[in-house]
C-alpha cells in the first residue's frame, strides 16, 4: 500500500561529538484489532545524540517518539533497521510518561529497591538515595507510601530513581507534566546539573520553553519519522521563536 | 541472583499485604475451627475428622491464594506500566518470571505453615497429643501448590488472568488424579489410548504422590523413601515450567 | 426523607418474612428413611485422600441419619448402603465396623453386621477386635447349635493376635471347652497357662484338671503335646499344679 511520504529530505545537521545514541533507518510496525491490522509506527528513523548533549525530541502527539524510547530501551523489537547504544544497560536511566510505582512501597524503599537492581553496593545505595531524596525535594515525604503521593510527588520519585545508579544516559519522558512551577525549577536545575557534569540527556517534552532553556539539540519528529535534526541555535535562527519553528515545520 | 531476590523480596511484601490474603485465611481458620465441632458430632472420631477436613481447607485456601495471586503477579505489572521502569534497568526477562515465583512462593508458605501450625495447635487440642505428621501433610501440601503457582504463572503469560486462574485449578485436579492416568497407561483398550495417557500422564504433574493425607488420618501407610524422588521430580517439573515461562515471557513486547 | 421511610419499611418486612417463616418451620422435619448414596465404584477411581474425605462426610452422615431414624421411626433402610460406601473408600477406618455393626442390629439386620465385620476383619487382619466382636455376635445371635462352635472359633482366632486382653484367650479356652473341641480347648487352656497372671492359672489348671484324661498315662501324653507352647520352668509349673510331678 503506497503511503505518501514527504518529498523533502529532512534537515540534519550532525554533531561532531562521539555518539551516545544512533538510530538509523529505525522501522516499527504493531499488529493491532482483532484482524492484526498492520499499523506504522516508526517509519525510518534517523537520529543521533551525542555525548553530552541535552536532546529535545519533538513532536505532536502520535509522533512515534515514546515508542522510539521503547524500541532504544529494548521494551520493543524493531521491525527494521538499528539501533547503536555505545552506553551499557548499567548506565542508562529512564523515567516513563505517566509514571505508576508500587503502592505499597514507601519513597525510599522504592529508591531503594531500584538501587538493588543495579546491584550497587550498599553504603553507594544508601548515600544515592539519601542524595536523591534531597535533590528532588522528598525528604519529608520519604516514609510516606507512594499511593498517597500526587502526581508531581510520582514525577519527582520517578527522576529519583532515573537517576539511582548515576547514569552517563538519562532518557526522560515528558519529565515536566504534572509538576508545578517550583518542581518545574528543580527538574530543570537537576537536568541542567547533569548537562554540567557532563551526562547526556534525552526528552521528550510538549513545553517548547523549557526545551529551547534546556536543550543543546533538537529533533522533531512527524508520523514515524524525524523531519528536523539539529541544534536550537539554528532553529531560533531560522525562527526567532522555537514555536513557530516547530509549527511551521509539522505542517511541512 | 541479587537482582531475582530483589524482584522475589518486592513481590513478597507485594502479596503479604493483600487484603484477600487475610479474608481467605480468616476464612480457612473458621473452616478449622469449625471442623471442631464436626468432631464433637463424630462419635468419638474427632482427631481423625479434624485431621481430613483441616488439611482440605489448608489444601483448598492454599489453592485460591495459588491461583488467583499467581494468576495476576506478572498481569498486574504490564498493566501499572511497572514493567517500563523494571526492565530499562539491567534486569533480565527470566529474572524477572523466577523473582515474581519466588516471592509468591514465600508468601504462599507463610499461608499455608500458617494454617497448618493453626491445625495442628488445634489438633492437639482435641486429640489430646500431637500429631506432627500433620506438618508434614501442610509442606507436601505446600510442594503441590508451588507447582500449581509455576504453571498458573506459565499460562498467565499467554492469557488472560481469568484462563490462568481456571488452567491452574484444572492442572491441580488432574494432578491429584495423576494416579489413575498412570492405571490408564497399563490397563487402557487401544494403543491409541495407551500412548494418550502417557503423554498425559508425563505432561501433568503427579501430585498425589506427595499427597499424604490419607496416611495421616491412618487409612494408609505413608513410603517416606520415595517421597524424596517425587519432591524431586515435582522440583524439576517447576524449572521446566519456568524455563518455558520465561521464553514465552522474552517474546512479549511492552 | 421519603424514600430512607419506604427502604427502611420494606427493611423491616423481609426481617418479619424471614423470622417468620423459621419460626413456623417444623422443629424436625420427617426424614426420609431411604436416602440417596451413590454407589462407592463411582470414587473409587479418585486419589486417596479424596476417597478418605469422602468416607468421613458420609461417615458423619451416617451418624446423623442412625440417631434421627433411632429417635423417629425406627428405620433403617439406608444404613446399610451408607455404611458399605464408608467402610469400602476407607477399608481401615475400624471405628465404622463397630459401630456400624451395633448399629445394624438395631436395624435388626445382624446377618448385615456379621458380613460387615468380616469384612472389616479382612482389610485389617491384625486388629483383635474383629474377630472377638465376631465371636460375641456369634454367640448372641447364632442358633442354638452352632452358637458356641462359631464363637469358639472366633474367640480362638482373637486369641492369637497381638494386643488382645487377657480374657480373650480365657473365654476361647472355656467355649472351646464347651463346644467340645478337646483337642483344642486343651492347647488353649496351655497358652491361657503360659502366658497369664495368677487369675489366669489358676482358671486354667481347673479347667485342666476338668478336661485331661484322669489316667495318668494318658493325661502326661496329652500335656506333652503342650510343651511347646511354653518355657520348660512354665510347663514345670504346670504340671507340679495338676499335681502331677517331675515326669
Amino acid at each position: 500500500m503506497a503511503v505518501a511520504i514527504e518529498t523533502a529530505r529532512p534537515h540534519v545537521e550532525s554533531s561532531s561529538a562521539p555518539a551516545a545514541l544512533r538510530l538509523q533507518g529505525l522501522c516499527k510496525v504493531v499488529k493491532t484489532g482483532f484482524w492484526a491490522r498492520r499499523v506504522e509506527i516508526l517509519r525510518g528513523v534517523d537520529l543521533t545524540v551525542a555525548d553530552g548533549d541535552v536532546f529535545g525530541l519533538l513532536g505532536p502527539n502520535g509522533a512515534g517518539k515514546t515508542t522510539t524510547l521503547k524500541v532504544v530501551l529494548g521494551l520493543m523489537r524493531a521491525t527494521a533497521g538499528t539501533v547503536e547504544l555505545t552506553v551499557p544497560r548499567e548506565q542508562i536511566g529512564y523515567l516513563p510518561e505517566n509514571p505508576y510505582f508500587y503502592d505499597y512501597l514507601t519513597g525510599e524503599e522504592f529508591l531503594r529497591f531500584s538501587g538493588r537492581l543495579f546491584e550497587l553496593p550498599s553504603q553507594v545505595r544508601e548515600s544515592r538515595v539519601r542524595g536523591l531524596l534531597g535533590e528532588v525535594g522528598l525528604e519529608e515525604a520519604a516514609g510516606v507510601h507512594l499511593r498517597k503521593y500526587s502526581k508531581g510527588m510520582l514525577q519527582r520519585i520517578g527522576i529519583a530513581q532515573a537517576l539511582v545508579n548515576d547514569p552517563s544516559l538519562v532518557l526522560l519522558d515528558e519529565p515536566m507534566t504534572g509538576l508545578d512551577p517550583i518542581g518545574r525549577v528543580e527538574v530543570k536545575s537537576i537536568i541542567e546539573g547533569l548537562r554540567r557534569r557532563g551526562r547526556t540527556v534525552l526528552f521528550n517534552s510538549h513545553i517548547l520553553s523549557d526545551v529551547a532553556e534546556l536543550c543543546t539539540r533538537i529533533a522533531i519528529m512527524k508520523a514515524g519519522v524525524v523531519v528536523w535534526e539539529g541544534s536550537v541555535e539554528s532553529a531560533l535562527a531560522e525562527s526567532g521563536d522555537l514555536e513557530r519553528f516547530f509549527v511551521r515545520q509539522v505542517n511541512g | 541472583m541479587s537482582r531475582v531476590l530483589t524482584i522475589a523480596l518486592n513481590t513478597f511484601k507485594e502479596t503479604i499485604r493483600d487484603r484477600i490474603l487475610g479474608v481467605i485465611v480468616l476464612f480457612a481458620l473458621a473452616m478449622i475451627v469449625g471442623s471442631v465441632w464436626l468432631g464433637a458430632i463424630s462419635l468419638g472420631q474427632a482427631g481423625r475428622m479434624m485431621q481430613d477436613f483441616g488439611l482440605v481447607a489448608v489444601t483448598l485456601f492454599g489453592l485460591v491464594v495459588a491461583v488467583f495471586v499467581g494468576a495476576s503477579l506478572v498481569r498486574k505489572e504490564i498493566d501499572k506500566r511497572t514493567v517500563f521502569v523494571l526492565f530499562s534497568k539491567p534486569l533480565g526477562r527470566s529474572e524477572f518470571i523466577v523473582g515474581k515465583f519466588l516471592g509468591l512462593c514465600a508468601t504462599l508458605f507463610v499461608v499455608t505453615m500458617g494454617m497448618g501450625v493453626f491445625l495442628f495447635v488445634a489438633v492437639w487440642y482435641v486429640a489430646k497429643s500431637p500429631q506432627p505428621d500433620l506438618l508434614l501433610a501442610c509442606l507436601l501440601i505446600y510442594v503441590q501448590l508451588v507447582v500449581v503457582v509455576a504453571v498458573t504463572v506459565l499460562f498467565s503469560t499467554v492469557t488472560s488472568p481469568t484462563l490462568a486462574s481456571v488452567l491452574g485449578v484444572c492442572v491441580f485436579i488432574a494432578g491429584q488424579l495423576s494416579s489413575n492416568v498412570l492405571s490408564l497407561t497399563r490397563l487402557g483398550h487401544s494403543p491409541f489410548v495407551k500412548a494418550a495417557s502417557w503423554v498425559v500422564f508425563v505432561v501433568v504433574p503427579n501430585l498425589s504422590a506427595v499427597d499424604i493425607k490419607a496416611a495421616v488420618v491412618g487409612e494408609q501407610v505413608s513410603r517416606p523413601a520415595t517421597l524424596g524422588l517425587w519432591v524431586g521430580y515435582l522440583a524439576a517439573y517447576c524449572v521446566v515450567v519456568l524455563l518455558l515461562a520465561s521464553f514465552v515471557f522474552r517474546r512479549k513486547e511492552f | 426523607m421519603r424514600r430512607r421511610v419506604a427502604l427502611a419499611a420494606l427493611l423491616v418486612v423481609c426481617v418479619a418474612a424471614v423470622l417468620a417463616y423459621q419460626s413456623s418451620r417444623p422443629a424436625a422435619s420427617g426424614a426420609d428413611a431411604r436416602v440417596f448414596v451413590p454407589s462407592p465404584r463411582f470414587y473409587l477411581d479418585l486419589s486417596p485422600s479424596f476417597r478418605t474425605s469422602v468416607a468421613d462426610a458420609y461417615w458423619l452422615q451416617t451418624i446423623q441419619y442412625y440417631g434421627e431414624h433411632l429417635r423417629s421411626d425406627n428405620r433403617f433402610d439406608s444404613l446399610w448402603p451408607m455404611l458399605d460406601l464408608v467402610t469400602t473408600l476407607s477399608p481401615r477406618f475400624e471405628q465404622a465396623y463397630f459401630t456400624g455393626a451395633f448399629a445394624l442390629i438395631d436395624a435388626g439386620r445382624p446377618d448385615r453386621a456379621y458380613g460387615l465385620l468380616k469384612r472389616g476383619m479382612a482389610a485389617n487382619p491384625a486388629e483383635w477386635r474383629f474377630p472377638a466382636y465376631l465371636g460375641f455376635f456369634a454367640y448372641t445371635f447364632g442358633s442354638e447349635e452352632l452358637k458356641e462352635k462359631w464363637a469358639a472359633h472366633w474367640y480362638a482366632k482373637a486369641a492369637a493376635l497381638p494386643g488382645r486382653p487377657a480374657y480373650v484367650p480365657r473365654l476361647a479356652a472355656a467355649l472351646l471347652t464347651k463346644s467340645g473341641a478337646r483337642d483344642k480347648a486343651i492347647a488353649m487352656w496351655a497358652s491361657v497357662y503360659a502366658e497369664g497372671d495368677k487369675y489366669s492359672r489358676e482358671k486354667a489348671v481347673k479347667a485342666l484338671g476338668a478336661l485331661l484324661a484322669t489316667d495318668a498315662q494318658e493325661r502326661a501324653k496329652e500335656l506333652a503335646s503342650v510343651r511347646t507352647m511354653m518355657s520348660p520352668q512354665a510347663y514345670f509349673q504346670l504340671l507340679q499344679d495338676l499335681g502331677m510331678g517331675s515326669s
